[in-house]
């Protein structure tokens, strides 16, 4: 379960993804991309400032409306990573969410393989269970 | 009743008071002059208050916050620094307003298709006894255009033409055209007319004659100012007209839904090639009959118009900035 | 095995004075209606007012990540919603007056003595929670209702009836308690068996009013010589104050010691599932990328929200409730003893309480770490007026400790796992059917919340 996850090598690329920003959700909202690659994320706000800042990564920009902004960063670090809106654009904005994904999600893969290790055991286990305590 | 229960209804009963009277204790320190102003989208009530008063000469002291989204804050034809309005933010601003007149103050961050909307008016009164400057009408009256009517160009170039091409031919063209008051009255098709009539061009090609346009036009703008216009149309026009000019914006959507044709599109030969820019200037100034295009009158100063004119045609004519004025 | 926290002289003296609890009741009450009217005059934006962000924010997470888990009831201890409707009720804000003022004291009807309304008004903050969350004037509103609504409770009815059968808070917070390692007990339970007039329950006698040893009678409606779960007892320390043969001790013991004993209520058994629901569908629409399902919760009145309304609903009271009933029943299937199937229903639905308190805990972490931020600015300029009290007011948006948010939402979820699946097994010897479904049940779902949150 800790071992490496068999991945796909693939040679970083240069990839240039286009995300549309409205009140209150990004279009594509689930980004994927290669571990390594040289991301650019062209932010495009279809009706008011809306920001896009990213979780793990620390990056962000923000664009008005008619005014594509670009972001580029190296997808150094793997995993799965929310990005949020950074510039207050309403009631909803706190959950202005999307979500990229650089490579394959393996703490979850992991995470879900524990769970069911511990689901497991507790089937399978039988420890000695102490009588509850009375009153 | 016993001291401490006593005590304890002194304590209570003072400090809900104390919390209670925060608040409306605040509003009653807020230092006087001071103009509060609240912004929120235009369809949702805009700037609060929309007017007020000023004197001439005398500092005015601005607090600005948001209600819900991003805004800006600028004065129109000044040079007023523009601020960001943020929303629960307050940012605070003092201007002092030199002559009397009626100026208005916009939003400079799209917030949304009725953004141009989100404006105001500050009436400043003065002791000077001056008259105000008569307002001089814009071009496209003195002309009499009608910049309401179709201005399809009869001819459109084949190919995209160049002005540093045409510039090798500048030294045929005669001086009439060469004025600020012929290019300003012309569509670029008139002009190619106008110069493919003329005996001294008659040897040259279409295309160059229409290089020699480009160049006519090109020669009536700096490289500072299509700069600038680049900047404004970025700024105010790009998200109804969209970013490379093909009427394609985000907003295009919602004024086709509106008005029943998406707005201009700056691409199209046909259409840019036969608007005069006192006619594009016209627009831009009076704005639209229900089409949804705002009236930039009170916020652009004339040089930012001409400025954003001479950027509206580089969607035409090649232009080389790095290169040019050589 | 239990170590008694009371026995330490300086503990039991701060349970027992009336000053400390005074002070603190004093602060929650003075934040609890500042919150309120940063919220009806202060700025609409909900991150930038005090209102939302120390309520839904700094309130919540110390709520969710610290009280309850450690402390059971321990903020219905400090919670000013019930306050000056019982000053009102008892006449007095310290020890009981000479003379006790006449209200109704109405006894609570029996039918509504279950926790039945409580599943109902969370249920109906859990559904318009992303217009309450968002908009400081309906927080401010919702806030304002309780307070007024404990207020007139008690003015009619006897003790902490909006407390005890109303709050939404109250519901889910007893249910949890039972998994604290914090617990109110009578040491000896035959000391209580002699005593005969109770002043634990009914309040010191009519001689003693007046003076330093005069105490009420539990608000909670709770038999101290009876507690054996922390369900309902609200750590007032009333008791502790009341009772002359100093019989009651305030105890730390191990987690979870509440369900060893299986639960057999109905109502119990719904809040499990309620609260499970719900973590699992805020998880969903408050963190995940779909945009159309947060706009779907959040506008009330059109269509798309009636749509969320009746799926969210369908799923904590039907989808959920009804795949464990077959997870159970085909646990019983294979059992040699009849027990019925609702017994064993109930008795197993007490598993899911650590594992719904740990689905809450991870689906906070990642709320209020994204969003603690905004309590350094909104201490400065509570109102989004402007005002910088404290320097804090530009301290700008950060999320924080980033990596460390799954790694603990992991390590929380997987313990939730083994936790619950620990308390299956007890419970399914207590109705000795077979606790396998119910663990392969749990397990389910914690893989489910652990895609939506990772």
């Amino acid at each position: 379960m800790l071992a490496p996850l068999p991945v796909r090598a693939s040679a970083p690329m240069q990839r240039t993804l286009r995300v549309e920003a409205s009140q209150f959700a990004y279009a594509p909202a689930v980004l994927e991309v290669n571990p390594g690659d040289t991301v650019t994320i062209e932010l495009v706000s279809k009706d008011v400032v809306h920001g896009l800042y990213l979780d793990g990564y620390g990056v962000s920009v923000m664009a008005d409306p008619g005014q594509t902004a670009s972001l580029t960063f190296t997808a150094d670090k793997a995993g799965s990573f929310r990005f949020r809106c950074n510039v207050t654009c309403g009631a909803l904005h706190p959950f202005m969410i999307g979500k990229i994904q650089v490579g394959p999600n393996t703490w979850l893969i992991r995470a879900i393989a524990l769970t069911v290790i511990a689901g497991l055991a507790m089937l399978v286990l039988r420890p000695k269970l102490a009588k509850p305590e009375a009153g | 009743m016993k001291r401490s229960e006593l005590l304890s209804r002194i304590l209570i009963i003072s400090g809900i008071l104390l919390v209670l009277a925060v608040p409306f204790a605040a509003q009653g320190t807020r230092a006087q002059g001071v103009i509060e102003i609240h912004g929120r989208m235009a369809e949702t009530g805009g700037w609060n208050p929309s007017t007020f008063q000023a004197k001439a000469g005398v500092p005015i002291h601005l607090r600005l916050t948001s209600e819900d989204v991003m805004h800006g804050f600028a004065i129109g034809q000044s040079d007023t620094p523009v601020v960001d309005v943020l929303p629960g933010q307050m940012t605070e601003m003092t201007i002092t307003f030199d002559k009397p007149g009626t100026y208005t103050f916009y939003c400079t961050r799209w917030c949304g298709p009725n953004h141009w909307r989100m404006r105001g008016k500050i009436e400043v009164s003065g002791d000077t006894l001056e008259s105000p400057e008569p307002g001089t009408a814009p071009l496209y009256m003195n002309l009499n255009l009608e910049i309401d009517a179709a201005h399809p160009a009869v001819v459109t170039p084949v190919g995209i033409p160049d002005a540093q091409r045409g510039k090798q031919f500048s030294g045929l063209l005669p001086a009439a055209y060469q004025s600020p008051d012929y290019y300003r009255s012309q569509s670029p098709a008139q002009a190619f007319e106008d110069l493919r009539a003329d005996p001294i061009l008659v040897s040259l090609k279409d295309a160059e004659i229409w290089d020699l346009v480009a160049y006519v036009w090109q020669s009536n703008s700096t490289p500072e100012g299509v700069v600038e216009g680049k900047r404004l149309f970025a700024q105010n026009c790009a998200a109804c007209h969209g970013e490379t000019g093909g009427g394609n914006g985000v907003f295009s959507g919602k004024i086709q839904a509106l008005a029943g044709k998406i707005p201009a599109n700056f691409t199209d030969p046909a259409l840019m090639l036969g608007a005069a820019p006192a006619l594009l200037q016209g627009k831009m100034l009076r704005g639209g009959m229900g089409t949804g295009m705002p009236s930039w009158g009170p916020i652009l100063t004339e040089q930012q118009t001409w400025d954003i004119i001479s950027y509206l045609y580089t969607f035409q004519f090649k232009e080389n900035i790095a290169r040019w004025g050589k | 095995m239990r170590f008694e926290l009371t026995r330490i002289p300086s503990v039991k003296t701060l349970l027992k004075n009336r000053w400390p609890q005074l002070l603190i009741w004093f602060a929650m009450l003075a934040g609890f209606l500042f919150a309120i009217q940063a919220g009806l005059f202060g700025t609409t934006v909900g991150n930038r007012n005090f209102g939302i962000v120390f309520v839904w924010i700094a309130w919540w997470a110390v709520l969710i990540l610290v009280a309850v888990p450690f402390f059971g009831r321990g903020w219905c201890a400090v919670c000013p919603i019930s306050l000056p409707g019982e000053w009102l009720q008892r006449g007095a804000i310290m020890a009981p007056p000479v003379k006790k003022p006449r209200w109704l004291n109405l006894r609570w009807p029996n039918k509504l003595r279950n926790i039945w309304l409580q599943n109902l008004t969370f249920t109906l903050v859990a559904l318009f929670s992303s217009v309450i969350l968002t908009t400081p004037k309906v927080t401010a509103i919702v806030l304002a209702a309780m307070f007024f609504l404990a207020i007139g409770m008690s003015l009619v009815f006897e003790r902490r009836t909006f407390c005890r059968y109303i709050c939404p808070v109250g519901g889910f917070i007893g249910l949890y308690a039972q998994a604290a390692p914090l617990e109110l007990r009578v040491k000896d339970k035959q000391v209580c068996l002699t005593c005969k007039d109770k002043p634990c329950y009914n309040g010191t006698t009519v001689e003693l009013r007046g003076s330093s040893q005069a105490g009420y009678g539990c608000p909670w409606d709770v038999f101290p010589g009876g507690l054996t779960k922390n369900t309902y007892c609200g750590l007032c320390m009333e008791c502790l104050r009341t009772c002359p043969y100093d019989n009651i001790a305030v105890n730390a013991r191990p987690f979870s010691a509440d369900l060893a004993k299986p639960s057999t209520r109905m109502d119990e058994a719904f809040k499990a599932f309620i609260m499970l629901g719900a973590a699992m569908v805020y998880a969903g629409v408050f963190l995940g990328p779909w945009g159309t399902l947060k706009l779907a919760a959040y506008s009330v009145g059109t269509t798309a929200w009636s749509v969320y309304a009746v799926a969210f609903l369908g799923f904590i009271f039907v989808l959920l409730p009804a795949s464990f009933l077959g997870a159970v029943w085909i646990g019983k299937v294979f059992s040699r003893v009849k027990t019925t199937l609702k017994k064993s229903f109930t008795a197993l639905a007490t598993a899911l309480v650590p594992l719904g308190l740990m689905f809450w805990v991870a689906f906070s972490l990642s709320f209020v770490l994204t969003n603690a931020a905004y309590i350094v600015s909104s201490l400065s300029d509570p109102f989004g007026w402007g005002w910088n009290l404290f320097g804090g007011a530009a301290f700008p948006w950060q999320p924080m400790l980033t990596s460390v948010l799954v790694p603990l939402q992991t390590l929380v979820l997987v313990g939730g796992l083994l936790w619950t699946a620990t308390t299956a097994r007890k419970a399914s010897l207590e109705v000795n059917i077979s606790a396998v479904p119910v663990i392969v049940f749990s397990t389910a779902v914690t893989i489910a919340m652990l895609g939506l949150l990772l």
